[in-house]
């Protein structure tokens, strides 16, 4: 579903993502291990088109999306939430889900109606914010909610452009336990054919969800398979458990 | 997104009001400074829908005026079109020239884009300026008003002119709010809070951009229109930047991305004009002075002082009604 | 229509004497902005009170009494602007800014009408450079001659200013990085105070050397800031490459689009500046990429 072909990325003299090449089918739900700084986010960017690779190819359901900029591949079925929220601040969260759910359903260029008075975005709306647990919170603006609820937005707004393939950069980062958990749950009931790339810090959430793992280090790709062999592998507590107790 | 408040609804209903008694009421000159009025809160709403909605501050909007302007001059006068054809040919026209170069600044933001448009803006003005078939510095003469005598309306007669441009800025108003409103002007507002996840979602930006710019210079275009019947003839000081930069002038002062500030600034800003030009040759001083005091006052703008502050008295009505609720709460628990 | 290699040598001089007034005024803006993130609309503005100052002056003292003291009473100026207006304006954004000098620009210009009157005034050609000099079989003006001379000379200094000397470190590591540079010690805001000086003295210095050259007026600044605009984002804002190129191609582009294409010599100019938006949206050589 998602594929890359020997992804190649400096900025200067640092080599950010180095010949990395990953392989998502369709409904496959992989978490992305690696200590700050191995390249996790750099690589995000270039799966959506935010950066262009120096070198080596991005597959989108088969077809090769490397020279595609970010809103086309968007609308190929490719969506992202940020690891810092990037949101509509001075709007509802219902502006915010519409907004999304708008260009899903090609509403957000008409001239002649209203996108969010329309049934199929109102529909997404209301499904989102019930997936997402934000359907107390519709009326208020973002700038007004809490660091949590706009976590929780940051994924809905995502999940609101109804992806095939959904790329979460760590949607629990600076929530507490009790939301993480929620986020596990939220992650155990999304349709089963959506295709997940996840990164993520928590361990417990990351083995618990994932069908397999990949742990990045300086940019490279050290260890691609199944959760348990990870658990087990000397390798990854080398590079990543090692590292995460030195911080 | 744009919404109307109570306070927003008195006050253009105040404007209304005031215009209207003003239209019917007013002898010659009073019509002809009502009528200055209504073009230049149309080019304004315009630029208000540009600027305060999409974040595109443009410095080309009196040039487009001046572009429709001369277009509806030519066609009607010299290509010998009927005016009506005459003015909806000149409407497509600014409307695809502020296509285009909405199209061509959206990749650019902050000063570029200021600058960007200013290039545009001044390339129109130095075009008409030479350009021989458009009179050059002359300008261009006998430009006919629009023929509405099928309906019984002379619009020779200066109060039906000023009643005539009252109805079409009631009518641009109208579609200024509906193009808010559409799935457009949400996307817009998406686009100005953050571009980069509108981009994200699968939003072709510039587009977006492109087509509330081209719908933008359209209105002003319009504008430009309604000036060169006003006055019947036009010269290229029309495309002048500084007409733009005034436009922005107004905008500002009267409140930018409120819709109604800019036409309350739009009336001050003419108002102020004749009041003073009659005391004193500097009024641009004086119109100088009071922007830098506005602007270093960091309110947006005389409508957006008003908003501020009745906005802060209903926060604390809020606030009191809350606290009532929450004693009775307190006393039925009890 | 055949021009021989004279009439070119005299366009080429023509060309280069109009872009090094450009650069006298575009350089103080580009490396405010880049330094400050201020957009001074009143730049121009400056640049007539200089012309102003030099008639004055010079009617008083001659035209070396103006060329000295002028710049110097613009600085002041700049002062008096700087420490009233621009250091509360530097945190707003660019549109507020835009307008507090467009204001400034009424300002300024209904102050030069009430001091100096509607008319246009006139000053002479110093004696020292009042003929004309034989250069590559034509015969040109000294006066604009020594005008390319100052551009140049001015450029050179400033170029071994910022580029090798303390101060001149200071400034780019300002323009990089303003924040960093206050991290490092560097008095920020001080150099702010004496970039914009530097640069409101080169734009009356524009002046002052222009006076001779074109009349006097109050609307001399407005007609001189869409071009010194023009130059600074062509050139890319920020840098001395770019203000000595935008300069240059502004020039050039402007006196040869006037000889060979008349008709079309006004809109070339903007157009280019259309195409540089395009293809590279922040200009050529951007202080920072």
């Amino acid at each position: 579903m998602l594929e890359t072909r020997n992804l190649d990325k400096s900025f200067g003299a640092v080599h950010v993502t180095r010949d990395v090449s990953l392989k998502l089918e369709r409904g496959e739900r992989r978490v992305i291990l690696g200590p700050n700084g191995a390249g996790k986010t750099t690589l995000f960017n270039q799966l959506v088109g935010e950066l262009t690779p120096d070198s080596g190819s991005v597959h989108l359901a088969g077809a090769d999306v490397t020279a595609l900029p970010v809103a086309k591949r968007a609308r190929r079925g490719l969506s992202r939430s940020y690891q810092k929220n990037t949101l509509f601040d001075g709007l509802t969260v219902e502006e915010n889900l519409g907004l999304a759910a708008a260009v899903h359903t090609g509403s957000a260029t008409q001239l002649w109606s209203d996108s969010l008075a329309k049934p199929e975005v109102r529909e997404i709306v209301e499904e989102v914010a019930e997936q997402v647990n934000l359907t107390d919170f519709l009326q208020a603006r973002v700038s007004e909610v809490s660091y949590g609820v706009r976590r929780q937005l940051e994924v809905g707004v995502a999940l609101a452009t109804r992806p095939h393939v959904l790329l979460m950069d760590e949607p629990t980062s600076g929530v507490g336990p009790e939301m993480a958990k929620g986020f596990h749950d939220l992650l155990n009931n999304l349709p089963r054919d959506l295709t997940l790339l996840i990164i993520e810090h928590d361990m417990d959430l990351a083995f618990d969800v994932a069908d397999t793992i990949t742990v990045l280090n300086y940019g490279e790709v050290v260890f691609d398979g199944l959760p348990e062999a990870a658990r087990g592998s000397s390798l990854l507590k080398e590079i990543y458990l090692g590292s995460w107790e030195d911080a | 997104m744009f919404r109307h408040n109570a306070l927003r609804c008195t006050v253009l209903l105040l404007l209304a009001a005031a215009a209207l008694f003003q239209a019917l009421t007013a002898g010659y000159f009073g019509l002809e400074i009502l009528t200055e009025i209504l073009i230049l809160a149309i080019l304004v709403l315009a630029l208000d829908i540009a600027a305060g909605f999409g974040g595109m501050v443009s410095l080309c909007h009196g040039a487009l005026m001046g572009v429709g302007a001369y277009a509806y001059a030519i066609l009607s006068a010299k290509a010998g079109l009927s005016p009506p054809v005459a003015m909806a040919a000149a409407l497509a026209l600014t409307g695809g020239c502020a296509w285009v170069i909405g199209a061509i600044c959206a990749r650019s933001h902050g000063i570029y884009f200021i600058m960007a448009t200013l290039a545009f803006g001044q390339m129109a003005y130095s075009y008409v300026f030479e350009a021989p078939v458009f009179g050059g510095d002359d300008g261009l003469g006998g430009i006919a008003r629009l023929d509405l005598s099928l309906i019984g309306v002379d619009l020779n007669d200066s109060r039906s002119f000023a009643l005539f441009c009252l109805a079409v800025l009631g009518a641009v108003y109208g579609a200024s709010v509906l193009i808010l409103r559409s799935g457009l002007g949400r996307s817009l507002a998406g686009v100005m809070h953050n571009e980069q996840r509108m981009r994200a979602l699968g939003l072709t930006v510039w587009r977006v951009k492109a087509d509330v710019f081209g719908l933008s210079g359209m209105i002003a275009g319009l504008a430009g229109v309604l000036a060169a019947q006003h006055v019947m003839y036009i010269s290229p000081g029309l495309l002048s930047w500084t007409v733009s930069g005034e436009a922005l002038v107004v905008v500002i002062l009267g409140g930018l991305g409120t819709l109604v500030g800019p036409l309350v600034g739009a009336a001050a800003f003419v108002l102020l004009k004749h009041e003073l030009s009659a005391l004193t040759p500097h009024w641009h001083l004086v119109v100088g002075v009071i922007l830098i005091a506005v602007v270093m006052s960091r309110a947006n703008g005389i409508f957006g002082w008003i908003e501020a502050c009745w906005g802060g008295r209903a926060e604390r009505r809020a606030a009191k009604a809350v606290r009532k609720q929450k004693t009775k709460e307190v006393l039925s628990d009890a | 229509m055949a021009h021989d290699l004279g009439f070119w040598t005299l366009q080429a001089l023509n060309a280069l004497q109009l872009s090094m007034l450009l650069f006298l005024l575009s350089i103080g803006l580009t490396v405010i902005f880049g330094l400050m993130h201020f957009v001074n609309l009143a730049h121009g503005s400056l640049y007539a009170l200089g012309a102003y100052f030099a008639a004055s002056l010079a009617a008083i003292g001659g035209y070396w009494m103006g060329f000295f003291l002028a710049p110097v009473a613009v600085a002041g100026v700049g002062i008096l602007l700087y420490s009233g207006l621009i250091r509360r304006m530097r945190k707003s954004g660019p549109m507020a800014q835009v307008l507090v000098t467009f204001g400034l620009i009424f300002v300024m210009l209904d102050l030069t009408r009430i001091f100096w009157g509607d008319l246009a005034l006139a000053i002479d050609v110093p004696t020292l450079f009042a003929g004309r000099v034989e250069l590559l079989g034509i015969e040109y003006p000294a006066y604009r001659l020594f005008i390319i001379g100052l551009g140049l000379a001015i450029f050179a200094a400033l170029a071994f200013v910022l580029g090798r000397t303390q101060i001149g470190a200071m400034i780019r590591a300002g323009v990089d990085n303003d924040a960093m540079a206050s991290c490092l010690g560097i008095n920020v805001e001080r150099l702010f105070f004496i970039v914009f000086c530097v640069g409101c003295a080169l734009a009356g210095l524009a002046g002052v050397v222009a006076a001779p050259l074109l009349s006097v007026t109050p609307d001399m600044g407005l007609q001189i800031l869409i071009p010194t605009l023009i130059v600074i984002v062509i050139g890319g804002l920020g840098s001395l490459k770019g203000a000595i190129a935008g300069s240059l191609i502004y020039g050039f582009v402007q006196t040869f689009g006037a000889v060979l294409a008349p008709q079309l010599a006004s809109v070339l100019i903007y157009a280019l500046l259309a195409a540089v938006l395009v293809i590279k949206p922040v200009g050529l050589f951007p202080a920072k990429g």
